[in-house]
């Protein structure tokens, strides 16, 4: 999987692709204008990661660009502008996903891996994780072919558990996934423990080999 | 308070009236003297003619008894009596005040006499000449009554004056009072001022266009300041976020150092939502958010009740909701869900475990209690970074933003306690 991350805080884009590294992802990196540009000429990416504000243009034009050119990639506008006009904008031409500053690499990893998935199975959507079945159409999920009834909670994390596989996720990052913008007027995240619980019991019930494992006082890690 | 224009009339009005009252006096002391100067130049005339008549002729003692009797009688004016030689006498002048035989109301009259002596036939005769004059209270009376007359019609002339000035001259002033009065730092970007050919006031306006012109300009560039702060610190956050993700991941971190970096996420949250609702509020006071929708405040709430549903649940808390269904507001959505979703989160997080909740729309009002054991310093509440509890959690903003967010649409927003904490925002 090719992905381009054009953003022109080289620090930031170099922690992203070094968080993605370990899984099938390559990353290039681009920090301005032209050398974005010059990429998405030259090269097919599988996913691009866009932020708006560049030094030499505007993100959205090669937004545009993109679009004019026919290409498929799937786009994610990561920005620091939180304007609701941008990313209303950013959807409008054509952007698939809109993420503000500042994220957790956790959430961004599992934007990336469910838009790859979209764009790459377009025909299925079905994940399936060894034992684990998951079908993304109706929001159903089996385990040895035992279907397993979860909340809407527990499978938003069972879905970024998946996407941030062999990462250790804290809860803030958890949090923050299932809450959004709500979950920094909090400096709680105990609900985030009851979920993972039921989420882990019920899969365990249902015979699943025991990858969620709690990472003490940090968080959680789904080995796989 | 006094108006500015009432202060000269005040004291234009004591100035006459002052120098009015002296002049009272001052006249009648003029008048009277006229007046005696006048009538002893008359006594003297007829004193003379008198005194000549009565020499032309020879008259026996007796024809003067009737004369004078005749005189007594006729005139009152004049009267000649014998005295001895050795009273004679200069001529001299007096004043006597008698009884008024005929107008018993006058009460008294005052009259103005002159002495002589002259001889008829060796026999010395004192002749007076008496003529009534006014009386100098009576005169007083008069110059008073007619005084303040015309007192009073200097003070109609000086309040109707008054008022044409004010009217006219002071026109420019109240134009820019008018002006000042209605300029809003936060929408007006300049303030214009009427043209006036009037000196102080054109001196006035000029020096107030500047001040005015300063004040925005420092109010623009504080606004643009903190959005651009914010926009600054985005990028330095973003790094340390993504940093800490990155440092969990290390291979041999020990639980210890794992929960160092734990630690470390909560403030950096914190510091990333202050930055977030600076920025939130530099946008709303920018007025970035002008478009505005029919917004249901029934599903607003309901949205906001179903995102904040685990932190209800973490804290055992009971919420009672009463909705107005219909219930409908003019706003732009996400500054709407934003001031719930403040209002909310506030509740759940300073409500005690285990407490309880109470939302109710209705009547264009919606109302937030929540229990809670003591008031809160309500005049601080609502400013930023006011510290109205110990709590590590709150950007110190999301009560200000509340009341940005009220002002911006006119809405009323109020604090008060009565056995729980109870905020109500009257749209």
């Amino acid at each position: 999987m090719k992905i381009l991350i054009i953003e022109d805080e080289k620090e930031l884009a170099r922690d992203i692709s070094q968080y993605l590294k370990n899984e099938q992802y390559m990353c290039e990196l681009a920090s301005d204008y032209q050398e974005a540009m010059d990429k998405v000429y030259a090269y097919e990416y599988d996913c691009i990661l866009l932020d708006l504000m560049l030094p030499g243009g505007d993100g959205l034009s090669i937004l545009k660009e993109l679009k004019r050119l026919n290409k498929q990639e799937g786009v994610i506008i990561i920005s620091a502008k939180n304007s609701t006009d941008d990313k209303v904008s950013g959807l409008k031409l054509g952007a698939d996903d809109y993420l503000a500053k500042p994220f957790h690499l956790s959430e961004l990893s599992a934007r990336i891996y469910s838009l790859i998935r979209r764009r790459q199975f377009d025909s299925s959507n079905v994940i399936v994780q060894n034992e684990l079945t998951i079908d993304t159409q109706s929001k159903t999920v089996t385990v040895h072919d035992n279907p397993v009834s979860l909340t809407k909670k527990e499978y938003d994390l069972l879905l970024f558990f998946i996407g941030n596989k062999n990462r250790v996720l804290s809860k803030g990052a958890l949090a923050e996934h299932l809450s959004g913008d709500l979950a920094d007027m909090f400096d709680n995240h105990d609900f985030v423990y009851a979920h993972v619980k039921n989420l882990k019991r019920k899969l365990k019930e249902g015979g699943y080999r025991d990858y969620l494992q709690t990472i003490y006082g940090t968080g959680y890690k789904w080995e796989q | 308070m006094t108006k500015l224009l009432n202060r000269p009339l005040k004291a234009f009005a004591l100035f006459s009236m002052l120098i009015l009252l002296i002049s009272v006096p001052v006249y009648v002391l003029v008048i009277d003297y006229i007046w005696v100067s006048e009538l002893d130049e008359n006594n003297w005339l007829t004193l003379q003619h008198t005194k000549e008549k009565l020499k032309s002729r020879d008259f026996t003692a007796d024809e003067i008894e009737k004369i004078n009797q005749i005189w007594g009688e006729l005139q009152p004016g004049v009267s000649i009596t014998k005295i001895d030689e050795s009273n004679t006498l200069q001529d001299s002048v007096y004043e006597v005040i008698r009884n008024n035989v005929y107008d018993e109301e006058d009460g008294e009259d005052r009259f103005r006499g002159l002495k002589s002596h002259l001889v008829i036939n060796d026999q010395s005769y004192q002749i007076n000449i008496e003529t009534n004059v006014e009386e100098s209270d009576e005169t007083l009376l008069a110059v008073a009554v007619v005084t303040f007359l015309f007192f009073v019609l200097l003070i109609i002339g000086f309040i109707f004056l008054n008022r044409r000035i004010a009217a006219k001259s002071w026109k420019p002033f109240y134009q820019t009072l008018q002006s000042l009065q209605s300029f809003d730092l936060a929408i007006d970007k300049r303030i214009v001022l009427e043209e006036t050919n009037i000196y102080e006031f054109r001196e006035l306006n000029q020096a107030l266009t500047r001040l005015v012109e300063g004040n925005v300009r420092a109010f623009q560039q504080q606004k643009s300041f903190t959005e651009n702060a914010s926009h600054e610190l985005q990028t330095p956050i973003a790094l340390l976020k993504s940093r800490l993700d990155l440092l969990l991941q290390q291979r041999g971190v020990t639980p210890e150092i794992s929960d160092m970096i734990s630690s470390v996420e909560a403030p950096l949250s914190r510091l990333s939502r202050i930055n977030k609702n600076l920025l939130l509020l530099a946008k709303v006071e920018n007025n970035q958010y002008q478009e505005s929708e029919h917004v249901s405040m029934y599903s607003c709430l309901e949205n906001s009740l179903a995102l904040f549903e685990d932190y209800v649940a973490g804290k055992k808390l009971k919420v009672e909701s009463s909705f107005d269904r219909a219930m409908m507001i003019d706003a732009h959505p996400f500054l709407l869900e934003t001031l719930v979703n403040n209002l909310l989160s506030n509740a759940i997080r300073h409500t005690p475990i285990g407490g309880s909740i109470a939302l109710t729309t209705g009547n264009g009002q919606l109302i937030v209690t929540n229990s809670g054991a003591a008031p809160l310093a309500a005049d601080s509440l609502f400013k930023r970074f006011s510290a109205v509890s110990n709590e590590v959690v709150g950007s110190g903003l999301g009560l200000a933003i509340v009341q940005e967010i009220a002002s911006k649409y006119n809405w009323s927003v109020e604090y008060s306690f009565r056995e729980q904490h109870t905020f109500s925002v009257v749209f």
